[in-house]
């Protein structure tokens, strides 16, 4: 399981991209995180972001499901702008429920799990099927246990977070958030805050979900999964894109010096 | 706080490892003493209540006086509809205090400062005296009264201590509500929940970890704060027991009859609030500690079958 295979072969459709950014900023206060981010992502294709702490990979995915305000540029998922609507040259700030609507088809998957504590493992994965989507109880539960078993945690239903290691509490988050049937999947450096041992059983799950067509796009200090698995890689620094392009490409032979430094420390 | 109850392995049966050490203890004179000094001012505190000119038979003839009974139920009454009163609004203080919006958040914060700032002594009789700027009560076509025959005394009261207790709540309830971790609120939104279902379902559930504790307090306040509401001439256990004292002649043996009551009562809730606690804290210990009956269970269990194993 060291070269991905026939990566090339996986469905990254022509049609129209599943995100676009077009001159993305962001600030916080006086603070500008972003500064003009254009990027595509494809459908069906896993994108990687890397780079250094602080250089606006989170807060770039964030915006993406619009837990963060963007302040200027556009940006697209699935064709439609993030937040609001536009009728003839005007923009519409989106209603809250406006917003949650758009949220169901993007999964995310966070650095510190938040996975709801008062609730076992499968009443994480079953909660939202059912309370946004009013799936009936026993149905949720079957897909529940299904999606618990892809993750390799089928006898861990009864759990709660409190009793599960790291890696399988992330496991459970990678569930809930496929409990959705998502069309996008986020990853917000989804193995940074586990044991190294703990790591590969997360990224296997993740391989294995890219394997299945999803369009992921993942913050993430994994070099060696971004080289496997990825499609795209991005490296980002101080709010800005600074290289980007196949990630074995970019990995082995950067073309920009800032690339050219980060990677020799993280290598 | 996880309690370890695997506590199987009997006492009797000795460690295979090295030789147990057997030291003679170190004695603390001082804790004898000490507990001597503390035994002896118990007993001559007892012996001074024995002594004294108080007819404890006149206790018993009472307990279960058909008045002081009436006035446990109205002590109880009062109680739950007033922590009803403070809870719900309390909760909506909390909201409205926390909300982006700063005209509510004003309002609440101008609400909790009168009426956390103000004795509820005083504000029970205010309640009872605002006839003298309100004569009439005139809610349109639905309703039309002097404030005087509107404010009965139930209501007095229960305004009185519900308003009051809404704010201590609304504090408790703020607590709670930011105790809870961002990430949550974050997680259900990237979900598609609503800010409601956010609130109903993840953060509320967490938050009453940390609310269920100082509300118990707060109910178990209440109870004993019930025994005020007689300056507004409603009648409960306090007042009850005050009228049965001036005409029985034992005025003094009904203070203690109701101190009586009221801690068995106040007993009954600390019950009732261990259990709401654990309900609540399931998730967030690996293993809930056992309720007694699980104890006395298995202290039964481990001592009928150590019988067997030495029968």
């Amino acid at each position: 399981m060291t070269e991905k295979v026939n990566s090339g072969a996986r469905q990254t459709s022509s049609g129209a991209p599943m995100v676009k950014a077009e001159g993305v900023h962001k600030s916080f206060g006086l603070v500008e995180v972003l500064k003009g981010i254009d990027l595509e992502v494809r459908t069906g294709e896993v994108f990687c972001l890397i780079g250094p702490s602080g250089s606006g990979k989170s807060t770039f995915l964030r915006c993406i499901n619009h837990l963060e305000k963007i302040n200027a540029g556009r940006l697209y998922v699935d064709g439609e702008l993030v937040g609001y609507r536009q009728k003839g040259d005007k923009l519409y700030e989106l209603k809250d429920s406006e917003v949650s609507l758009k949220r169901r088809d993007i999964g995310m998957v966070f650095q510190r799990f938040n996975l709801f504590p008062h609730m076992t493992a499968l009443e994480n994965v079953i909660e939202a099927p059912i309370q946004v989507k009013g799936i009936n109880r026993a149905q949720a539960r079957e897909r529940a246990h299904q999606l618990l078993e892809r993750v390799g945690l089928a006898d861990k239903a009864g759990s709660y977070p409190s009793q599960l290691s790291g890696g399988q509490q992330q496991r459970v988050a990678i569930a809930r958030a496929l409990a959705m049937d998502p069309k996008l999947m986020l990853f917000d450096e989804p193995t940074s805050a586990l044991d190294p041992e703990l790591v590969g059983d997360v990224l296997d799950v993740m391989r294995d979900l890219a394997e299945s067509g999803m369009t992921m796009i993942v913050v993430t200090h994994e070099m060696g999964f971004a080289r496997e698995v990825g499609d795209s890689l991005v490296f980002m620094d101080g709010g800005v894109v600074v290289e980007s392009g196949n990630p074995r490409d970019v990995l082995t032979n950067p073309q920009h010096q800032r690339t050219q430094s980060f990677l020799s420390k993280v290598l | 706080m996880t309690v370890d109850i695997d506590k199987t392995a009997p006492e009797d049966t000795p460690p295979a490892g090295p030789e147990a050490i057997k030291a003679i203890p170190v004695r603390h004179y001082g804790r004898y003493i000490s507990a001597v000094i503390a035994l002896g001012l118990l007993a001559s505190i007892i012996y001074a209540f024995a002594q004294g000119k108080i007819n404890w038979s006149a206790v018993p003839d009472y307990f279960f006086d058909e008045r002081i009974l009436k006035g446990v139920g109205q002590t109880l009454l009062l109680t739950v509809l007033s922590m009803v009163i403070g809870i719900v609004g309390g909760i909506i203080l909390a909201v409205m205090r926390l909300s982006k919006n700063p005209v509510t958040s004003s309002i609440a914060w101008f609400y909790i400062w009168f009426f956390r700032g103000t004795p509820v002594l005083v504000q029970l009789v205010v309640w009872f005296n605002l006839g003298l700027v309100f004569e009439y009560i005139n809610l349109g076509p639905i309703y039309k009264d002097y404030w005087s025959d509107f404010m009965t005394p139930l209501l007095t009261a229960l305004l009185g201590l519900g308003l009051n207790e809404a704010a201590y709540m609304a504090e408790i309830c703020r607590a709670g509500l930011l105790s809870v971790d961002e990430g949550q609120t974050e997680a259900a939104n990237a979900l598609g929940m609503s800010h409601g279902k956010t609130l109903r379902r993840i953060v509320i559930p967490q938050a009453m970890r940390v609310i269920v504790p100082p509300t118990g307090n707060e109910v178990i306040n209440m109870l004993k704060t019930t025994s005020l509401v007689s300056v507004v001439q409603y009648t409960e256990l306090f007042r009850y027991a005050q009228d049965i004292g001036q005409t029985s002649g034992a005025p003094v043996e009904m203070y203690f009859l109701a101190a009586a009551w009221y801690l068995i009562m106040t007993s009954i809730l600390s019950v009732g609030q261990y259990y709401i606690e654990r309900y609540y804290a399931r998730g967030s210990s690996r293993s809930l500690p056992p309720t007694p009956f699980q104890k006395i269970r298995a202290n039964v269990f481990s001592l009928s079958t150590r019988k067997k194993a030495t029968a």
